[in-house]
């Protein structure tokens, strides 16, 4: 008589994050464990050898000798990747999340891989001549120029046709996107420019966080059909999209630059650098930023877009700009 | 919908308490003569205030060195040995005094309490004068375990071969006859046992003296002077102008006194506690559940690469377990070991432990 297989349940010891430290230390009830995910960063589904010649046993042999790091205490840094439970198991496809890149409609990256984000009027005015082409967002007055961030999610094949309808569980309805709060936050945004602002040319006011880690990192939460500023909607089949199949909804979004970014070189000096390459203006010629004759200096940084239910994030390159030396 | 979290129920929640051990060796030559000639070794810190003196592992100055206890010797105001005439007579008298209040409190009338021999403070033999044994947290951490303290004295006359003679100085009875009358929590009565130990000096039939009291989450060793003297068959000697160890409490300062006891310090060892507290999150995976990746590289043209046609069973592999707050924030991540399949024909339940 054999041994019973006890490999299924498995203790683990967990650390805290910095940010469950720091909901600790507070004392005030914050730290509450609510629920739990899944994740696999380390893996590489490519490796997974579904043609193996040996047999079944074999397509997953790579995968099973990934090693596997320890755990890291940044909150942004673990669970990139979240497994998923749909109550379906016979998908084929899964629904990603894009970015609408389709040039002069709005969204696509810079011609320096990322979007642009020049951070006060001097900038936006003498650097760049007021008008601001496509990649640049405009981080003194988000709501005045037509660039914008916006992000499909969809199946991304064109083995289905796009008219077909995504299935409903599979369709993301909120989103959490994550800045770095010293850097800029979320702004409205719309198909058209001047959208973002209110009759009297006032710009409307930016998102609010739900919550601010404690790396500074803020973070937001979007659901469809939430009131007034329309950061989340559905994406129609007969829209111009990155999504090649079936459609599930769209975000879309500005960024303004932090008032310490506006008013000062301090975080430019701390973690950016001087440019040294042209960042081109696509909305008029002779508005590039060109070192030596505009000097300029840049932050780089990201934006992260997942999907709740979904689990699927993108990141999304920025480079805010200002310019002096 | 599809989710990606699963929310942990109070049925999937347990608290546990566990007591952790480390057996804690202090070998007599670190606490004497290692690093440096006695008295003036560079692990043995003195201070201006001459209150107490601090023993470290390695010589003080350098960054890898630990505390490990601090010494101290005392009498109480009623002692014989007490007088204005004595070397440091008040801040004896102080230093007593002060653990004492700790330790063993106040009595009726407001009045420091003296230590007593056998732990009943109604009565009996107050120990008047002591040598302080003051173990760091990083040593002794949340408590000295009962019943596993062990020092080792060099008690013999001369004293040169001062470790000639021993005397084995335990809490003996600490695992079932503790006290409970401190305001400083637990303590034990030591006993001393060893050759010299003699028979008119209070000894009991099975050869164990009462030797001083061990304050278990003070992490404090109270130990008599009589240790040197009435208990032995022959006093103790100090230097080698041949005055009897106790003669330190009167004639020398502090400082000088814990040298002399620390020269015949032979042994000391004990098991540290640490009280830890442990939730557990039974974390289940069922049959249905997270079959499928966000990960990027799980699909290529959104079509899953595990699979050739729809009716293939999904599979993912897990290497991490985040613990979510309500509002999405990570709090705690826990790492597997090796990645652990997933598909509709298992389940699993990952039982994730945080420490406190």
């Amino acid at each position: 008589m054999g041994f019973l297989d006890n490999s299924g349940d498995i203790i683990l010891d967990a650390v805290l994050t910095d940010t469950g430290r720091l909901r600790l230390a507070k004392g005030d009830g914050s730290f509450k464990i609510d629920k739990f995910a899944l994740g696999d960063d380390e893996i590489d589904y490519g490796l997974y050898d579904k043609n193996h010649a040996s047999g079944s046993a074999y397509y997953d042999l790579t995968i099973l000798q990934t090693p596997v790091l320890e755990a890291f205490t940044n909150n942004m840094s673990s669970m990139k990747q979240r497994l998923l439970t749909v109550n379906n198991n016979d998908l084929l496809y899964l629904p990603v999340i894009k970015l609408f890149t389709q040039s002069g409609l709005g969204s696509e990256l810079n011609a320096n891989g990322s979007f642009v984000v020049p951070v006060d009027k001097t900038t936006v005015e003498t650097g760049f001549g007021d008008f601001l082409g496509g990649g640049i967002l405009n981080g003194y007055r988000p709501g005045n120029d037509p660039a914008r961030i916006e992000l499909q999610q969809g199946l991304d094949t064109n083995e289905k046709p796009k008219e077909e309808p995504l299935e409903d569980q599979l369709v993301e309805s909120q989103y959490i996107v994550q800045i770095d709060n010293r850097l800029g936050s979320i702004f409205p945004a719309a198909d058209n420019a001047g959208a973002g602002a209110t009759a009297d040319g006032a710009q409307l006011a930016a998102a609010s966080y739900a919550y601010l880690d404690d790396d500074g990192i803020a973070n937001y939460y979007f659901v469809a059909g939430d009131a007034g500023r329309g950061y989340v909607g559905n994406l129609r089949s007969e829209e111009a999209s990155s999504i090649l199949g079936p459609r599930g909804t769209k975000i879309s979004f500005r960024i303004g630059a932090s008032l310490e970014l506006r008013n000062s070189q301090f975080l430019f000096d701390q973690m950016g650098a001087l440019g040294s390459a042209t960042i081109t203006n696509s909305a008029t010629s002779g508005n590039d930023l060109v070192p030596g004759t505009n000097s300029y200096k840049f932050i780089d940084s990201t934006v992260r877009i997942s999907g709740v239910s979904t689990g699927f994030s993108v990141d999304i390159p920025l480079r805010f700009v200002k310019l002096g030396s | 919908m599809a989710t990606s979290f699963k929310t942990i129920n109070s049925k999937d929640v347990v608290s546990t308490r566990n007591m952790l051990h480390e057996a804690i060796p202090i070998t007599g030559a670190i606490i004497s003569g290692t690093y440096g000639t006695f008295p003036d070794e560079n692990n043995i810190k003195n201070f201006s205030h001459g209150m107490f003196q601090t023993v470290y592992d390695y010589p003080y100055l350098s960054s890898s060195a630990n505390h490990i206890f601090d010494l101290a010797v005392g009498y109480a105001n009623a002692s014989e040995l007490s007088s204005s005439a004595n070397t440091q007579n008040a801040k004896k008298i102080n230093m007593y005094n002060e653990l004492a209040q700790v330790l063993v409190g106040f009595d009726e009338s407001s009045n420091i309490r003296r230590f007593d021999e056998d732990g009943d403070l109604t009565g009996g033999t107050k120990i008047n004068e002591a040598y302080f044994i003051n173990f760091t947290r990083l040593l002794m951490k949340d408590e000295i375990k009962k019943g596993s303290f062990t020092l080792s004295l060099g008690v013999n006359q001369n004293y040169a071969g001062a470790m000639d003679s021993t005397l084995s100085i335990t809490d003996k009875s600490g695992s079932t006859g503790f006290k409970v009358n401190s305001p400083a929590g637990e303590y034990g009565i030591l006993y001393a046992t060893g050759s010299a130990t003699s028979p008119s000096g209070g000894v009991d039939g099975l050869g164990y003296a009462p030797a001083g009291l061990l304050y278990y989450q003070a992490g404090i060793a109270v130990i008599t002077a009589s240790v040197f003297g009435t208990i032995l068959g022959t006093p103790v000697e100090t230097t080698l102008n041949l005055v009897p160890m106790n003669g330190t409490l009167t004639g020398s300062s502090i400082s000088g006194a814990c040298d002399v006891f620390r020269h015949r310090i032979n042994n000391i060892q004990f098991n540290n506690t640490t009280e830890l507290n442990s939730t557990v999150y039974f974390c289940r995976a069922n049959h249905n559940d997270f079959n499928y990746s966000s990960n990027p590289t799980y699909l290529s043209a959104s079509k899953m690469v595990v699979k050739n046609n729809s009716t293939d069973s999904p599979v993912s592999y897990t290497t991490t377990v985040g613990l979510y707050s309500a509002d999405n924030e990570l709090l705690a991540v826990a790492k597997l070991s090796e990645p652990l399949k997933k598909d509709p024909s298992t389940e699993f339940t990952l039982r994730v432990r945080l420490d406190y």
